[in-house]
């Protein structure tokens, strides 16, 4: 199939033919960018930065019931990820979709995680390259991904001006291409060529970077590195860093009573917080929030490339933005590296 | 404005004393105009110190944070001050803190910064984006003064200003052991305009308002854990056996964590406004904290953080304290 295009006048006609799937996409609430289900066309935001939350919480919920007990009744209610149907994310950046396809790892590795995997079973993602970076903190281009970039991704829409150019990757990509035929018209090959010219412009002007070669391998020998005090003295112990990263995965699982109703839930744990570790008896392995921020650096760049050959980083630069007290990972990094 | 030679010298000296373990301050941040927490350990370290408008951080919320792990067998624990810089709003947090008997007044060396106002660093980033290279802020007059990339913008200090600086009463800390410059008149007083107008709205209005904006939390608790009021040693948040607030995150919880939160803070929030400046998603903590800063003031001319021989006010009892609101 050629190359295809969406004209801008046709953006919310297209939007309104996802409708009938569960549609994902940005949308503005004050000056915050989140992804939410788009009943509307005209309530999706596609000229945002990136998004301050990760799209991953509609493959990984914030909170999400595996079960339910009845009191009386002696069957359990299971969740049905199906019945969630058939979802597309809509317009997110390359870094968070190359994320997905990062996470999917874990949750396929020693154990397949039905829901997680069912969900990104159903899910088409939709992608939105980088036409300027989005943000001065951004440097997914050290660690392999690119303001164009396709991993994980099933179409990749290029903003060309009046048009988005359409590139579509996989079958999943291709299926979605034939929903929205009414809207598509043929590209050209030059649209191609002109947007990986785009692509070497956009990526350009990343300034932020950091040579991970050698880290995952120097991390385990910096343990007791005086430099992981420092980096962590401003620390607060919060969630930020963990909860808006693309990457992070770590759950818990609690059982939550509410009249007559019992739920089995699976929510968003942070190696940050000071009861992530702590053990029945009260005693904390990380009692500390130096052991925890040594936990979060090491997670990323050293056990997570051992076990699955990838940096659990996209370089999204959202934990830099946002942490109340400018830690910032690339500054670790270049401690690591000067260590 | 500060003069970061005296600065320094003064840091230098307090760091070199035998009674002072460390000393928090502010240092240049890693991008653009930021600036961050600063932990000096020796008279070596001092010379990185600033104070400028981009030294936002409340740092008192550190006093409180400290971690203290098990003194091993044979040492003793280090009982030797620490000493931090705070603005006039950050040192009434510390003398909340002593008010409720967090610590000894002993236990801290104050270097109490005469502020003249910082900014609002979402405002800047806004204004000036994209900035990767260290840049400056200064104020000059009614004007800050960015210096960046070898140019030097002004802007209308109103403009750039954090919302709370518009109307401080304390630019001058209440406690200290030693004013880092001359004292500074307090600009503004509160006339709490934005409260009376949310207290006009109908009860759905508010309740829509609020939804809306609780629907966004994604509970990191940094609102929470910023707070220098919010030092409990073992946080109801956090307990799991009994779970008095559960870890679901939909709009039912959120809106539980947020009321309680605001509860919590009734009669001790000293408005830095640290909770809201934190917020990733934009939640305007301080119109709750400001209602009940309000209803305080009023109910029982009270203001928190204030002077530390004043008892806590909702620990103690008057005979005299208004109780017609009560039912």
């Amino acid at each position: 199939m050629a190359v295809q295009k969406l004209s801008k006048d046709k953006v919310a006609e297209a939007l309104g033919e996802l409708c009938k799937f569960r549609l994902i996409a940005p949308a503005k609430s004050d000056d915050v960018v989140v992804f939410k289900r788009i009943d509307d066309p005209a309530e999706a935001y596609l000229e945002y930065g990136n998004s301050t939350i990760p799209p991953k919480k509609f493959a990984f919920p914030q909170t999400e019931t595996l079960f339910r007990f009845i009191k009386g009744s002696p069957e359990l209610t299971e969740a049905n990820v199906e019945e969630e149907g058939t979802t597309v994310i809509f317009g997110l950046r390359p870094c968070d979709a190359r994320a997905m396809a990062i996470v999917d790892k874990l949750f396929a590795w020693d154990y397949d995680d039905p829901y997680y995997l069912k969900r990104r079973e159903l899910t088409t993602l939709v992608g939105m390259a980088c036409i300027e970076p989005p943000s001065v903190n951004c440097f997914c281009t050290s660690l392999g991904g690119s303001p164009f970039g396709t991993e994980g991704l099933d179409i990749l829409l290029t903003d060309m001006g009046d048009y988005y150019l359409v590139q579509a990757f996989t079958d999943k990509g291709k299926k979605l291409e034939k929903t929205l035929s009414s809207q598509l018209e043929d590209g050209s090959a030059g649209d191609e060529k002109k947007a990986k010219e785009m692509a070497l412009a956009s990526e350009g002007k990343i300034r932020r970077s950091i040579d991970t070669d050698g880290v995952p391998e120097k991390l385990p020998d910096l343990w007791d590195n005086e430099l992981w005090q420092k980096v962590s003295a401003a620390c607060l112990g919060c969630g930020i860093c963990t909860f808006l990263c693309p990457t992070c995965h770590c759950f818990d699982i609690q059982d939550e009573v509410e009249e007559g109703e019992g739920r089995r839930c699976r929510m968003w744990d942070s190696c940050m917080f000071s009861e992530y570790t702590v053990h029945a008896s009260g005693h904390n392995p990380r009692p500390t929030r130096k052991e925890r921020t040594r936990n979060r650096v090491n997670h990323k760049y050293s056990y997570y490339p051992g076990r699955f050959d990838v940096i659990a980083c996209v370089g999204c630069g959202r934990c830099i933005n946002l942490c109340p007290v400018n830690i910032d990972i690339l500054d670790i990094l270049e401690q690591v590296v000067d260590a | 404005m500060v003069d970061v030679n005296k600065l320094r010298e003064t840091a230098k000296e307090v760091i070199s004393r035998e009674d002072v373990r460390e000393l928090i301050g502010y240092r240049p941040g890693t991008y653009g105009f930021r600036a961050r927490p600063a932990f000096v350990m020796g008279p070596d370290e001092a010379g990185e110190l600033i104070f400028t408008p981009a030294c936002v951080n409340n740092l008192a919320s550190y006093i409180v944070l400290e971690e203290k792990l098990p003194v091993k067998r044979g040492e003793e624990p280090d009982l030797r001050k620490v000493a931090v810089m705070v603005k006039g709003c950050d040192s009434r947090a510390l003398v909340q803190q002593m008010e409720e008997k967090a610590y000894e007044r002993d236990r801290i060396l104050v270097l109490g910064i005469p502020c003249t106002g910082v900014v609002d660093m979402a405002k800047v980033e806004a204004r000036f984006p994209n900035i990767l290279e260290l840049g400056e802020i200064a104020l000059e007059g009614d004007r800050f003064v960015l210096s960046f990339n070898g140019t030097k913008e002004e802007v209308a200090k109103e403009e750039l200003l954090a919302d709370k600086c518009k109307r401080c009463r304390y630019p001058t800390p209440l406690v200290y052991d030693e004013l880092l410059d001359s004292e500074v008149e307090r600009f503004a007083d509160d006339d709490y305009s934005d409260v009376e107008e949310m207290e006009k709205r109908a009860a759905e209005d508010k309740w829509a308002y609020w939804e809306e904006k609780f629907s966004r939390c994604i509970r990191c608790y940094s609102c929470r854990n910023v707070c220098p009021m919010c030092y409990c040693e073992d946080c109801v948040l956090d307990r799991l056996q009994p779970q008095w607030m559960r870890r679901s995150v939909d709009i039912s919880e959120n809106t539980a964590y947020h009321i309680s939160r605001a509860y919590h803070l009734a009669g001790r929030c000293i408005q830095c406004g640290e909770c809201q400046r934190v917020c990733p998603v934009d939640i305007p903590l301080m119109e709750l904290n400001r209602k009940f800063y309000k209803d305080v003031e009023e109910l029982y001319d009270y203001e928190p953080g204030t002077n530390v021989e004043n008892p806590p006010l909702l620990s103690t009892f008057k005979v005299e304290d208004r109780e017609d609101f009560i039912m």
